[in-house]
């Protein structure tokens, strides 16, 4: 053993989570966890193993499979002054409960007047990896139009925590998505890692060709493509979104001003989707610029993986992407007198 | 014999893992079914059980490093006065079982 006390370590993905969420429970003694299998299993993706050992039943509690309860309980545990964690593991289900989370939850600050707050962490895990039509998809765009809603993605180890420690001090409801295949990776996580303020985007890999925004695990996908742009002298500069309501347009317009070429890439469905919301507020600020939209095909998540991966973006299609968008003609900035 | 202590891959989504536990220490006797080490991996903890009767002879891993899933962890061998090589690589592979808990 070492006298040096250890200050980076590297660590998986769901030891990023937990730590974030046993930090704040040995914080705040009105902080609790529920979820299916959050318990003596220590969560789907064991992202909360040992917490039940350490904090106890009361405090991190199973559920049964039954999300608008869950939700439901949860809503009512914050307006109490409890700050719940709620899990549920795929995004998909959070369909159950959209009813609580966009009726009560995200309103009850505005429907009383400010007198009850929903300090409430919905966390979800969001993509596709093989399961199928109904446990593969990522609508973050569509939890994005509710208002008093705010939506979180992380898309490696050091924002995973950053994020969850900061929408477990947020005062308001937030749904918190991570990704079933960012699950299996590590990264490095500092012992004083900050925390990561929401509505603020970051600059993943700088270039000067073209911007690809992503989030989540489309991050990676567009740092690969990047790899191999550059090989071809394409240099494009990818921004991490991390934080999709509110949406930081300033770091977006900053790299599209550099650039003049903007592809979005989401997961999702491209129709009223993130993509869209960025490319056309990019627009209203800057005036027009080359923008693409890349995300799913317009078709259910197959769980044959042939069909899953022709479905979604991959590194192939985001630079194949790039390179139409590139192609295009180059727009002039407009003229401001 | 000498062996090299690995975990057998490919596994599924698994390329690394970090070893949580030595149950032994270099001169540590195994018998078959015996728990050697545990490993953490993204999803869950490996435990790797001797296959047979074994001596523990050089950890190459120590507890909270990483190692390559097919990298040798340790060497081992069927007795305990067996010369050790500077690498471990051209060992054969030892047989263990190991199990996902």
């Amino acid at each position: 053993m070492s006298a040096e006390p250890v200050r980076m370590r590297r660590v998986f993905f769901r030891e990023a989570i937990c730590r974030a969420v046993r930090e704040t429970l040995d914080a705040d003694p009105n902080a609790i966890v529920m979820g299916q299998d959050v318990g003596a299993f220590g969560g789907s993706y064991r992202e909360f193993s040992g917490l039940f050992e350490r904090f106890g039943p009361a405090r991190v509690r199973d559920t049964p499979v039954a999300e608008a309860a869950m939700v439901g309980l949860g809503i009512g545990a914050a307006a109490a002054g409890l700050r719940p964690l709620v899990s549920i593991t795929y995004m998909d289900f959070v369909l159950l409960a959209l009813d609580p989370l966009v009726n009560y939850a995200a309103k009850a600050r505005f429907k009383t007047g400010g007198q009850i707050r929903v300090p409430l962490v919905v966390k979800l895990t969001a993509g596709a990896k093989g399961q199928g039509v109904a446990h593969s998809q990522s609508f973050e765009s569509w939890l994005m139009s509710v208002p008093g809603l705010r939506v979180v993605a992380p898309s490696n180890v050091a924002n995973a925590y950053g994020l969850m420690r900061s929408a477990l001090q947020a005062d308001g409801p937030v749904v918190y998505v991570d990704h079933k295949r960012l699950f299996p990776t590590s990264g490095p996580l500092d012992d004083s890692a900050p925390e990561v303020p929401f509505g603020m985007a970051t600059v993943s890999r700088p270039g000067r060709h073209a911007t690809v925004i992503a989030h989540s695990y489309m991050v990676s996908v567009a740092l690969a493509a990047s790899g191999v742009l550059a090989a071809t002298g394409i240099d494009c500069e990818v921004i991490d979104l991390r934080s999709l309501a509110p949406l930081d347009l300033a770091t977006v317009c900053t790299s599209v001003s550099k650039t003049g070429a903007l592809l979005t890439l989401e997961e999702g469905q491209v129709a009223c989707g993130i993509g869209a919301e960025i490319a056309c507020q990019v627009q209203a600020r800057l005036g027009p610029v080359r923008v693409s939209r890349l995300g799913a095909v317009p078709a259910p998540v197959s769980s044959n993986s042939v069909l899953e991966a022709a479905s979604l973006p991959d590194a192939a299609r985001v630079a194949e992407a790039v390179r139409r968008l590139l192609r295009t003609p180059e727009i002039p900035p407009p003229h401001r007198g | 014999m000498l062996y090299k202590l690995v975990l057998p891959g490919p596994i599924d989504d698994l390329s690394e893992v970090r070893v949580l536990e030595w149950h032994g220490s270099t001169g540590t006797r195994f018998n078959p079914g015996d728990l050697v080490v545990e490993l953490d991996t993204h999803k869950a903890v490996v435990e790797m059980r001797a296959s047979s009767k074994t001596v523990l002879r050089r950890i190459l891993v120590a507890a909270g490093e990483w190692q390559q899933v097919g990298e040798p962890l340790a060497i081992l061998s069927d007795s305990a006065d067996e010369p050790l090589p500077d690498r471990a690589e051209n060992l054969a592979q030892s047989s263990v079982t190991y199990e996902m808990v």
